[in-house]
């Protein structure tokens, strides 16, 4: 998603592009499609340029643009007008006196860009954006000063935004937000901008977060932050654990398989210090003893939908009314909220719009609020009443991988904590779940049969009970990096319809876990597909008969079934992965995609 | 200038401590309940090395997955050697990355801060060496690498697994190398297609000056995989590791930890359980009520049943000692391939994720491949393959 970085350094400071293009480059893990920088002084020096980040500075000018110490920059990601050098920020006015980074949309644009072009504005871009520097230009014109320009301009926004201007002749950033991230680092060197720490980790851990309604005022030894009425803010100065070389690849090809390798150490971390195996209990510390036997709703998007979805069975077969809403179709589905439903956001990065949004319709509805998320200070944890870490540790791969499987147990924890914990049996099988994936890592055979695989027509994948979300999460990580038709579907769904896609091109994944019925079904599932001579992949324990109806197999370790759906994921991780390294995909950031989507 | 950076060559199997070795390279091996890699970093951040390149090969993501792009805030760069062509091919592969002096390390043996510090210092004050490298006094060469040091201290033969009665000093694989040096050793002809560090440093002496640095430090290595045992033992004994409990674990009020014992993160010790002495727990392993836990290396994610008993003990990774199982200590003779090891103080080797059902009795010296399964009742001796069901 669209990333902004600012700063502005004290005299001998860092040299501002540098700060700029080394923010921006660390933003690019969020998916991007073009990049621009301005730099402030008596005029102002925009380039922008659409593609990648090396683009931008193969156009750049650098020598005559050293030594500037104020500046933004900004990675896009279209939502108004396609990926072009015009429609890349920042964006100016016509004299360019002003420099706008946005992220976010402004919905009521298209009235001011009218009431712009009837003033006889002229417009470059096809953004939203635009509409900013030209409004701040026209409170110039009256007389205004730099802040209380910047200030009526954003008051006649609506939408999300984070916003930076910088206008010539001052050595000063201004910056608002409205359910757009945005923080500022505070510096020996001056102070820093950005729509995401990591941006600037590398020049301070010291951040404050803005939230929602604030202004921001900066130069190099000061800030003001103030309110909507213009009263001034004090916000407190945190302190971020953030390790800049987190975010190597430790010797991989791709963060993907990094990641992928690093979910033992993550679901250690997930697990550690909650579950506690000699008195059978489990502890969430965040959420000091909360129950709740009142109906739970789960609101996500894309692979947090299956990890909602995941956790809504749970919760269901422990008798709890639960169910999973894509969050983006939560408000429009009008589902019943009152003061005794706890609605529970599941985000990877705490900023996604579309689940924020959905959690504060149902705050305002009086229901109590929940955010699982991998990010401490996100919106998500701002927004709602009680917040859950899955401690997963930063992930750089624009495909959830690692975030998955440890949503998968700490929303696994959250339903044993809400209502009556979990017995012994199941806290044992929580413990060996780190070390079954490992098994996997060690073990798969999941190169070999993307090997066979490759260039089929379709794939399909197909799983019931908790094993359901688990076929949902493979297709829609095999469709996210090799941009193959992937689907998944409920195993039962399939001969009402999907059966029609079935030939001998395109392949059958199916999740076979245990002995029970859920697998007996499956089988029986897999049979019409073999009779239809697709190629019959499936994951499984062992426990069943369903390697006897399998061209291919991927072993997983006996375990329960919740540890099943964690470890059968992995193998088909491993699938997608390989199938997309095969094709020669940019498995990092496939195309189209953002690693975190704040835009509804 | 001084040394900031080191080479550690750890891509390797490390064929003798198999059936451990199944899917993790010796370096990633438990010294103690840390791999021997990590004591490795340990001791040369310990000596100031800022920077660290890592040859990994076999088992790579093991290393990768387990430190991550840096190590207590120094930054590791990963070099892969694809095909295991000996030591002398791993330095080859790091090579490029070589623009100054720099360190080179073995990975799979422990070396102390003393040693590294001791080839550093030495290396800096003659300007004539293009390598120096760390000698210790050692009872027996046979299994190791020996080096005939002159009385003004440079090197004048190195001689691989020494069976003559001349006075050698052993090579604690530490070296500190000139760039120059580095290209002289890695340009030597491979012998037998395989190519090690060994003929390029025998090069090196018959053309330029290397010196040795005596040192009194600790050098452990493990030969065997039953080797751990001993390291443990030693590490404690030297105080390299002492005793402790992580504070993520829990032990029960009626379970007894018997110094010195480490109990590593995320452990649980059930009701009656005794653990110790000389134990060391990896994270994540439960020891069962009443179990009896003695001179034992458990690693990760193990699980020792209720009234089990486990003395002289090695596990891999994920290994279940079921309930009532008895490993009753050494020492036994331990089989492996052809050749017997007499009297080995080894009550039993179990490799990774190999389970046995309880009630299963170890005749001491047995060796257990991975990922076997022992039925319960069952006595089992010798050695068992990997992948065998018993019964």
């Amino acid at each position: 998603m669209c990333g902004i970085v600012g700063y502005v350094g004290v005299d001998g400071g860092a040299d501002a592009l540098e700060v700029l293009l080394n923010g921006l480059s660390t933003l690019e893990y969020r998916g991007y499609d073009s990049a621009g920088v301005a730099l402030a002084n008596a005029s102002l020096s925009v380039h922008k340029s659409e593609g990648e980040l090396s683009e931008l500075r193969s156009t750049l000018p650098e020598e005559s643009l050293r030594g500037e110490r104020t500046g933004i920059g900004h990675t896009r990601w279209s939502t108004h007008g396609p990926p072009s050098d015009a429609n890349a920020h920042p964006h100016t006015d016509a004299e360019g006196r002003v420099a706008v980074v946005h992220n976010g949309i402004v919905e009521n644009y298209q009235e001011l860009r009218d009431e712009l072009t009837d003033a006889g504005v002229s417009f470059d871009s096809e953004t939203d954006t635009e509409v900013v520097p030209h409004l701040i230009a026209s409170h110039l014109e009256t007389g205004d000063d730099p802040e209380r320009a910047f200030r009526r301009a954003i008051d006649r926004l609506e939408g999300s935004y984070a916003i930076a201007a910088v206008v010539a002749g001052g050595d000063e950033i201004f910056a608002a937000r409205n359910e757009s991230p945005l923080v500022v680092g505070v510096g020996d060197d001056g102070h820093y901008l950005a729509s995401d720490v990591p941006a600037f980790i590398d020049h301070t851990d010291r951040v404050i977060y803005v939230d929602d309604g604030e202004f921001v005022r900066l130069s190099a030894t000061g800030r003001r932050i103030t309110d909507a009425d213009g009263e001034v803010v004090e916000k407190p100065v945190e302190t971020v654990d953030w390790d800049a070389e987190d975010t190597g690849k430790s010797g991989y090809d791709h963060y993907m398989l990094k990641e992928i390798h690093e979910q033992p150490t993550a679901l250690r971390q997930c697990l550690r210090g909650r579950v506690d195996e000699l008195a059978g209990e489990i502890t969430l510390e965040d959420l000091d003893g909360l129950e709740h036997d009142g109906p739970i709703q789960f609101v996500a998007c894309g692979t947090s939908y299956h990890a909602a979805v995941h956790a809504a069975t749970i919760c269901r077969e422990r008798g709890m009314r639960a169910n999973a809403y894509v969050a983006s179709e939560y408000a429009a589905d009008r589902i019943p909220v009152d003061g005794e439903t706890l609605v529970v956001g599941v985000t990877q990065s705490g900023e996604t719009a579309d689940t924020l949004r959905a959690l504060r319709e149902a705050k305002r509805s009086g229901a109590r609020t929940l955010a699982v998320t991998n990010t401490v200070g996100s919106s998500v944890t701002r927004v709602c009443d009680d917040t859950l870490y899955i401690r997963a540790g930063p992930e750089i791969g624009v495909a959830a991988t690692k975030t998955f499987a440890s949503q998968q147990i700490a929303l696994t924890l959250l339903a044993g904590q809400l209502n009556g914990g979990l017995s012994y049996d199941a806290i044992e099988a929580l413990r060996s779940v780190p070390d079954q994936v490992q098994t996997v890592l060690d073990t798969s055979d999941a190169k070999a049969v993307a090997e066979e695989l490759v260039g089929s027509d379709a794939f399909l994948f197909i799983g019931r009970g908790l094993a359901y979300p688990v076929a949902l999460e493979g297709a829609l990580k095999f469709k996210e990096i090799t941009y193959e038709h992937a689907e998944g579907f409920a195993a039962g769904e399939l001969k009402h319809g999907p059966l029609a896609l079935v030939t001998d091109e395109t392949p059958v994944f199916a999740v076979v876990t245990g002995d029970g019925e859920t697998a007996r079904k499956t089988i029986s599932n897999i049979k019409e597909v073999e009779a239809r001579d697709a190629p019959v992949v499936v994951v499984t324990d062992g426990r069943s008969e369903a390697e006897r109806y399998a061209d291919y197999v991927l072993e997983i370790p006996a375990t329960d079934d919740v540890g099943a759906a964690v470890v059968a994921n992995v193998q088909l991780q491993l699938v997608s992965y390989w199938v997309a390294n095969l094709m020669g995909r940019s498995i990092d950031k496939p195309r189209n995609l953002a690693k975190s989507v704040t835009v509804e | 200038m001084s040394v900031r950076s080191a080479i550690v060559l750890a891509a390797g199997e490390g064929k003798r401590l198999r059936p451990l070795t199944r899917h993790r390279p010796k370096p990633m091996l438990p010294a103690g309940t840390k791999p021997i890699l990590e004591h490795v970093f340990d001791e040369l951040v310990a000596a100031g090395i800022e920077e660290l390149t890592v040859v990994v090969g076999y088992g790579r993501s093991a290393v990768q997955s387990h430190f991550g792009p840096s190590y207590r805030d120094v930054p590791i760069e990963y070099v892969v050697q694809e095909h295991q062509l000996g030591s002398g091919h791993a330095l080859a592969v790091a090579a490029s990355t070589v623009e100054e002096r720099t360190l080179v390390v073995n990975g799979d043996q422990l070396v102390d801060r003393k040693i590294v510090g001791d080839v550093i210092s030495t290396h800096e004050t003659d300007p004539d060496a293009v390598a120096t490298l760390g000698v210790i006094g050692h009872d027996d060469l046979a299994e190791y690498g020996g080096a005939i040091v002159d009385a003004d201290g440079t090197v004048s033969e190195i001689v691989e697994n020494p069976t003559d009665d001349r006075t050698y000093r052993l090579n604690a694989g530490v070296y500190a190398l000139e760039a120059e040096a580095v290209e002289a050793m890695t340009g030597v002809e491979p012998t037998a297609g395989e190519f090690s560090l060994i003929d390029g440093l025998e090069a090196l002496v018959d053309e330029r000056t290397v010196r040795a640095a005596a040192s009194e430090g600790i050098w452990i290595d493990a030969t065997y995989p039953w080797d751990l045992l001993e390291v443990a033992e030693t590490l404690f004994e030297t105080g390299t590791v002492t005793g402790s409990v992580a504070s993520s674990a829990r032990v029960h009020g009626t379970a007894t930890v018997v110094e010195p014992a480490v109990v590593g993160p995320d452990c649980v010790i059930n009701a009656g359980a005794v653990v110790g002495p000389n134990v060391c727990l990896g994270q994540n392993v439960t020891v069962g009520s009443n179990a009896t836990v003695r001179r034992s290396v458990v690693d990760a994610d193990s699980r020792i049943g209720a009234n089990a008993t486990a003395i002289d003990c090695v596990t891999g990774r994920g290994v279940r000692i079921g309930p009532g199982s008895a490993v009753v200590g050494g020492p036994g003779d331990v089989r492996v391939d052809s050749t017997v090891h007499r009297d080995e103080r080894l009550g039993a080797l179990i490799a990774d994720r190999t389970r046995d059902e309880g009630g299963v009795t170890y005749a001491p010296g047995t060796i257990v491949g991975a990922e076997a399964t022992i039925n319960a009742g069952a006595t089992v001796r010798g050695s068992v393959d990997s992948e065998t069901e018993v019964r």
